[in-house]
């Protein structure tokens, strides 16, 4: 989790993602900033993440992405 | 067999009796019998491609899946003894195995669409060339074949389907027959909607009893489709025909009209043919996907792109933007130039890059002329510049105290996007590129010989024609306006029955009586068909 919250903060440092739930719904992140997150996460967590996961519930806060990245490390 | 036609309706109503009267369990096989003899009524050397798609999809889908489980089944007796590494490497070598299957469908499929649609025009361009920089008058000869019907939907459907096997999105389907009902659904073979099969499955193969709420709902949605297809499509068809073929000779207001009109034909005739598509679907029981979202009403080209032909750009945001996006040696690539300290540049590499290539791809899907190649680049570059400029726009927007939710700015960036799009449609219209741009140049030209009481004479049509295109469209609006706040249909069938016979029957009279019917008017021919 502490990983994730970084590789956020990498992208948009003023975010407090302790709280914040709706990165995508209020276009915090936008679709460079996701991409650029992904290819993050796949190259940290050793995943493959495809165009189903790509779904702003699994990308809304570092919660859901941390549960994305749990559930394809058990793949 | 056209969509429009006495043979067609009869087809229907035979198909529909056999399948609600016979058993329910067969009512899959008689889908099947009925979109074979649908097939079969135009060139049966047809079938060959179809069979080939079906046959080898259906087996390299079989390759895959069995892969999958004796996966699963060794990794299952094996778990207690193989180490985590043990596993990793494991599966990887059972994914390049079904890799190999997944490409050897893919090069296959798609390469027999690539022949049949690309191989002439390939011809053409190296004939061209020997001929410029070599002087060779010894020309390839053109390969003597048509597009079988519906070749780029059911490919693009059926290699959707590859790919979701692939990836273990859903179970294959393990009858051969079945399947090759999914492939050639006669209601959407000839053009679309592209449908994926986990969605569609349920409602083609599921067992439906009669209901005469189902089949009057297919039948308003199938009559209206006729009123935007002969009424809209077909009346405009023929003003902006008369002014695109002698584009030179008219005002540019002339050109600028067509221009627009050329977008209402397109969506007629196309948001038509599948609004008979889905409403004899409904009919049956089988539920199609959506492939049009009030496109007229979008505010930026890439929402129009998302209401207007949904299950293409889905199909290709799925299979094509995704792969390449996610892809690692791009992602790589764009930290790279992160770390060079290009951050803005390099963000944008997984997304440019991939959406060039989409672009590219939807530009040759549409047709094999260059032309089409730079109508979908043109889209791409409006798209970015679009993305680009959008802090920009809102600069201004903020400087000027203009709120983007006031009815002055969504019909400002409405009327935009109608526009662009419509001026991008020039490269439909026309034969060439240059075509293209000479028309939009015209458009712009010779404005002041413009005489509006001289205007049906000079264009060799009847006002009447006109005038009822012109009712249509705004009759169409009107729809389009009620249905942004639910099913229109929804609404009728609140109402009494008597009101609810005398709009349909209002409907049938508009549509037998200003349906286009003139001379050398084929309404076999769908513009969307010849893909």
């Amino acid at each position: 989790m502490d990983r994730i919250k970084e590789i956020l903060k990498g992208v948009h440092p003023e975010v407090d993602y302790e709280k914040e739930d709706h990165l995508i719904d209020k276009r915090i992140f936008d679709s460079f900033d996701v991409v650029t997150v992904v290819g993050e996460l796949m190259d940290e967590f050793d995943i493959e993440i495809t165009a189903e996961h790509m779904i702003p519930e699994n990308f809304n806060s570092a919660e859901a992405i941390s549960r994305l990245v749990s559930t394809l490390e058990e793949e | 067999m056209s969509f429009i036609s006495m043979d067609f309706a009869l087809f229907v109503t035979v198909a529909l009796i056999l399948y609600y009267a016979l058993p329910k369990k067969c009512q899959w096989v008689v889908l099947l019998v009925a979109s074979l003899t649908f097939y079969a009524q135009t060139d049966p050397k047809d079938f060959i491609y179809i069979i080939t798609t079906t046959v080898s999809t259906y087996i390299c889908a079989a390759l895959i899946e069995d892969r999958s489980k004796k996966q699963k089944l060794y990794l299952e007796e094996n778990k207690d003894t193989l180490s985590k590494e043990e596993k990793k490497q494991y599966k990887a070598k059972v994914k390049a195995v079904q890799k190999r299957f997944l490409i050897s469908c893919l090069v296959l499929n798609i390469g027999i669409l690539a022949y049949l649609k690309y191989a002439n025009i390939s011809i053409a361009y190296i004939n061209l060339f020997r001929l410029t920089y070599f002087n060779s008058t010894e020309f390839i000869p053109f390969i003597r074949v048509l597009l079988p019907l519906g070749i780029s939907f059911y490919t693009f459907q059926t290699m959707g389907y590859i790919i979701d096997i692939y990836y273990g999105k859903y179970e294959r389907e393990r009858n051969l027959f079945r399947f090759a009902l999914y492939v050639s659904f006669f209601p959407q073979i000839l053009q679309g909607p592209i449908s994926r099969f986990g969605n569609l499955a349920p409602s083609l193969y599921g067992e439906k009893s009669f209901d005469f709420n189902r089949i009057r709902s297919g039948f308003y949605r199938i009559v209206w489709g006729l009123f935007k297809k002969l009424v809209i499509a077909d009346r405009l068809a023929s003003f902006v025909s008369s002014v695109m073929s002698a584009k030179e000779s008219y005002p540019g207001l002339y050109i600028l009209l067509a221009v627009f009109f050329y977008s209402m034909q397109i969506f007629g005739d196309f948001s038509g043919g599948i609004d008979v598509a889905l409403g004899v679907s409904e009919m049956f029981g089988v539920t199609l996907p959506e492939n049009f979202e009030r496109p007229f009403f979008s505010k930026s080209i890439s929402e129009y792109w998302q209401r207007w032909h949904i299950t293409l750009g889905s199909w290709f945001k799925d299979y094509i933007f995704y792969p390449l996006s996610l892809n690692k040696s791009i992602i790589r690539f764009s930290k790279k130039v992160r770390q060079m300290g290009l951050e803005t540049f390099g963000k944008r590499i997984p997304i440019y890059i991939p959406m060039f290539f989409v672009w590219l791809l939807t530009g040759m899907w549409h047709g094999s002329q260059s032309r089409y190649v730079v109508w979908g680049l043109f889209n791409f570059v409006f798209i970015v510049l679009g993305t680009e400029l959008e802090p920009l726009s809102l600069k201004i927007t903020t400087r000027y105290s203009l709120k983007e939710s006031s009815f002055f700015m969504r019909a400002y960036r409405v009327i935009k996007t109608f526009a662009l799009m419509s001026f991008l449609r020039l490269f439909d219209i026309n034969a060439d590129t240059a075509g293209a741009f000479r028309a939009f140049r015209l458009c712009f030209t010779g404005w002041k010989s413009f005489d509006i009481t001289k205007v049906f004479e000079e264009l060799s049509l009847p006002a009447e024609d006109f005038y009822v295109a012109v009712i249509a469209v705004i009759l169409l609006f009107i729809f389009e306006l009620i249905q942004r706040k639910g099913s229109v249909r929804v609404r009728i069938f609140a109402l009494p029955v008597a009101v609810q016979w005398v709009i349909l029957s209002a409907l049938i009279t508009i549509v037998s009586v200003f349906g286009y019917y003139g001379p050398g008017y084929d309404a076999a021919s769908f513009i969307y068909g010849a893909f």
